[in-house]
């Protein structure tokens, strides 16, 4: 016992065997594929159908009614396989191009895109475009050449191209190549065609649906929900194409970023002072060039893959080569790794702080006179102009660039400056103190300690006048591994400082009883005493210029407890509180609260 | 010696195939359109007409044949209603078809005097 299928072969209704069922399937499946790509495929599908029907009909009777598989061996046999008789087709197509003129659009093969082996200069790229675009080759080569200007992109695009499309190596191949001339005669044709053929399919399933076995309504759901995917097919097809555009736009775009990218560091790299902060910042030049290599792979090669799979979805290509996948993947991968390397063994080296404290020798005096330094010879180095210098006030400027760190040469070897920075706290002695800290980062903190006793800097009193620098250096051939020096003056209690003009910039957040910004501290002489450091003279506070010629009367001053006579100043302590004369000045305080008179201040303000 | 005589001789066998195969393809598009020229047919007609030939190894060679020969606009076909099984496409020579045949002829008359004559000559 067998089961069997019904099946209906140009409108003629068979009952078969499943096994022969599933060879006639299969057998008709093959021819269908081999005249897929020809036009009229379906005419002779129909045609073939109905001479098999024909020849199925011969072999049923009322008495043997059903299809075997001997019949349907028998019924291959006469046929013949396809490709005994279907191999050649499109070869004869161009064969009778070639020969009947008038009516050749019909018949030639689905264009599609090859390298033309057979015109190459170098792989048939150019060659295999243009014929698909029906263009002269010479076009297509002109415009990859002056596209090497912009970057290299067309060896790059060629190079991918090359990979992505597959070379023409059979006859049908070559004719694929060439295929149909495409305007808009032919597309609109194209259209028609398959807007035709998509009605005879409605109407088709239409029939079906009307003249459908109630027995089997599973086979007319089949057929709509087939023709529904086909539809889905088609509009994915539509949609891969336009993805595939987009992709290659991008790809293209992305690529020309990254080129230029990389071209313009390896400008900038050649002959300006980048190229020293790349010696001065990696371990080794050789690192930041395989940095730079490794970056290239990392973001070049998903670019690669984006062009190279927007050419695949654009020219339908279905080949795909999974060593390109695999080789893609690993130079990703490395060049990730290679990136990563790097920037571990680089940061690695700023890994841990390490810091000294210097402390200068001072000689005291009451009042401290601060400035800023002008240290020509350091100017020099630094290359940075006198007037420069000057007209910023301590803000150093190159190329019109506030920077804080810049990069010096003494004779042949480049050093490192940087800007360092002033505060000034109270002092917990009686003693100005002043200290220079260094920091900077290496691998441990010894060895960061050690890179922060190569930071230079100077300071310099005379008599009563300190003068900064504003920029320590680093010793020559040091790394720049973010060297910073500080700088802390500590004022004991009731002696006093005076900040030059130029020192707006150097002075940092330096904390006073009135909360004054740096940039209105300067050019002001300020006083530590129990709250903070204190403004003599600044408005509001100051004095009017009455009060300093002529300071109010001091109270009858009963018997001294304790006095105290310098050569610079008298001080006197008793119930009426203290009270201390000098040269420069008085400052009384008492119960009325503090009174501070200078001679200072009327030739200040 | 042996194998390499057999080698050729493999060798020979298959061009022989490849140019009877060659050869019965382009006789076959004439054939076709004779049988045509003598009145309309549908593909069973012509294959029985065939038959015999030797020029037909599988059927199937038929439809390509007569699709192609209709997109060219040689053919032009009618659909006939059967009693017995499917709709019959009736097969007709064009105008075309018929000014083609006549210099398919003469050609072929012209070819095959050509080619016996070198035949005999050398022999």
């Amino acid at each position: 016992m067998n089961k069997t299928v019904t099946i209906n072969i140009s409108g003629i209704i068979f009952h078969i065997e499943e096994e022969a069922f599933e060879k006639l399937s299969k057998y008709l499946n093959t021819i269908k594929g081999y005249f897929s790509n020809t036009d009229g495929g379906n005419e002779i599908m129909g045609d073939i159908e109905a001479r098999i029907a024909e020849m199925l009909q011969t072999k049923t009777s009322a008495v043997k009614q059903v299809v075997l598989m001997g019949d349907v061996d028998s019924v291959i046999e006469t046929m013949g396989r396809p490709e005994e008789f279907a191999g050649d087709q499109q070869q004869d197509n161009t064969y009778q191009q070639q020969q009947t003129h008038t009516h050749q659009a019909n018949n030639s093969a689905k264009k599609r895109i090859f390298r033309d082996p057979d015109h190459k200069a170098v792989a048939g790229v150019c060659s295999g475009i243009a014929a698909y675009f029906d263009v002269d080759v010479v076009w297509i080569r002109l415009a990859m050449f002056l596209l090497i200007f912009f970057a290299g992109v067309s060896i790059w695009v060629y190079i991918i191209l090359w990979i992505v499309i597959p070379e023409a190596k059979t006859t049908a191949d070559k004719l694929a190549m060439r295929g149909e001339k495409i305007d808009i005669n032919n597309i609109s044709k194209t259209v028609m065609d398959e807007a035709e053929q998509v009605k005879k399919r409605i109407e088709k399933y239409g029939n079906d649906f009307k003249n459908r076995d109630f027995s089997q309504p599973r086979n007319a759901i089949e057929k709509i929900a087939n023709f529904i995917r086909n539809f889905f097919i088609l509009l994915g097809k539509l949609f891969a194409r336009l993805i595939g555009l987009i992709l290659l736009i991008f790809g293209v775009m992305f690529m020309l970023v990254l080129l230029s990218t990389i071209f313009g560091f390896s400008i900038i790299g050649a002959n300006t002072e980048f190229n020293d902060w790349i010696n001065l910042f990696f371990l080794e030049r050789s690192h930041y060039t395989v940095g730079i290599i490794g970056i290239t792979l990392f973001f070049g090669v998903p670019i690669l893959m984006m062009i190279y799979g927007g050419v695949k979805l654009l020219f339908k290509i279905h080949y795909t080569n999974r060593w390109l996948n695999l080789s893609a993947g690993l130079v990703w991968l490395s060049g990730f790794v290679i990136a990563l390397f790097i920037g571990i063994t680089t940061g690695k080296d700023f890994g841990n702080g390490g810091k000294i404290k210097e402390q200068v020798q001072l000689i005291q005096h009451d009042t401290l006179y601060l400035t800023l330094n002008n240290n020509k010879e350091l100017m020099n180095k630094l290359n940075i102009q006198d007037d420069e210098y000057h007209t910023n006030r301590g803000r150093i400027r190159i190329n019109n660039r506030r920077s804080d760190y810049m990069i010096g040469l003494n004779g042949n070897s480049k050093f490192i400056a940087g800007r360092s920075s002033l505060n000034i706290v109270p002092s917990l002695t009686s003693d100005f103190e002043l200290y220079i800290i260094k920091e900077a980062r290496g691998e441990d903190k010894r060895s960061a300690t050690e890179r922060a006793k190569k930071i230079d800097y100077k300071t310099i009193q005379q008599g009563n006048t300190i003068s900064f620098d504003d920029l320590f250096t680093v010793a020559e051939n040091e790394k720049f591994r973010l060297q910073e020096v500080h700088i802390l003056l500590k004022v004991p209690r009731g002696k006093v400082i005076h900040l030059d003009k130029n020192l707006e910039h150097f002075i940092s957040d330096i904390e006073n009883v009135t909360n004054t910004f740096d940039g209105d501290m300067i050019n002001r002489r300020w006083i530590m005493n129990k709250e903070g450091l204190t403004c003599i003279d600044c408005e509001g506070i100051t004095q009017n210029e009455d009060d300093l010629t002529e300071p109010p009367p001091a109270p009858p001053v009963p018997p001294i407890n304790s006095s105290v006579n310098t050569k610079d100043a008298d001080i006197k302590i008793d119930k009426d509180g203290i009270k201390i004369q000098s040269k420069e000045g008085n400052v009384n305080i008492n119960e009325q609260g503090i009174q501070i008179n200078t001679k200072e201040n009327t030739f200040n303000e | 010696m042996i194998n390499s005589e057999n080698t050729s001789n493999t060798q020979g066998g298959a061009e022989k195939a490849g140019a009877q195969t060659q050869m019965r393809k382009g006789v076959l598009e004439l054939c076709v359109l004779s049988i045509l020229s003598k009145g309309d047919a549908y593909p069973t007609q012509i294959i029985e007409n065939l038959k015999g030939t030797k020029l037909v190894v599988v059927e199937g060679t038929l439809y390509p044949l007569l699709t192609r020969l209709k997109n060219t606009g040689l053919l032009a076909y009618r659909w006939e209603e059967s009693t017995s099984g499917p709709p019959r496409k009736y097969y007709k020579l064009t105008q075309i078809g018929e000014q083609y045949l006549k210099e398919l002829q003469t050609s072929w008359t012209e070819l095959v005097e050509a080619v016996n004559k070198t035949i005999s000559n050398n022999n």
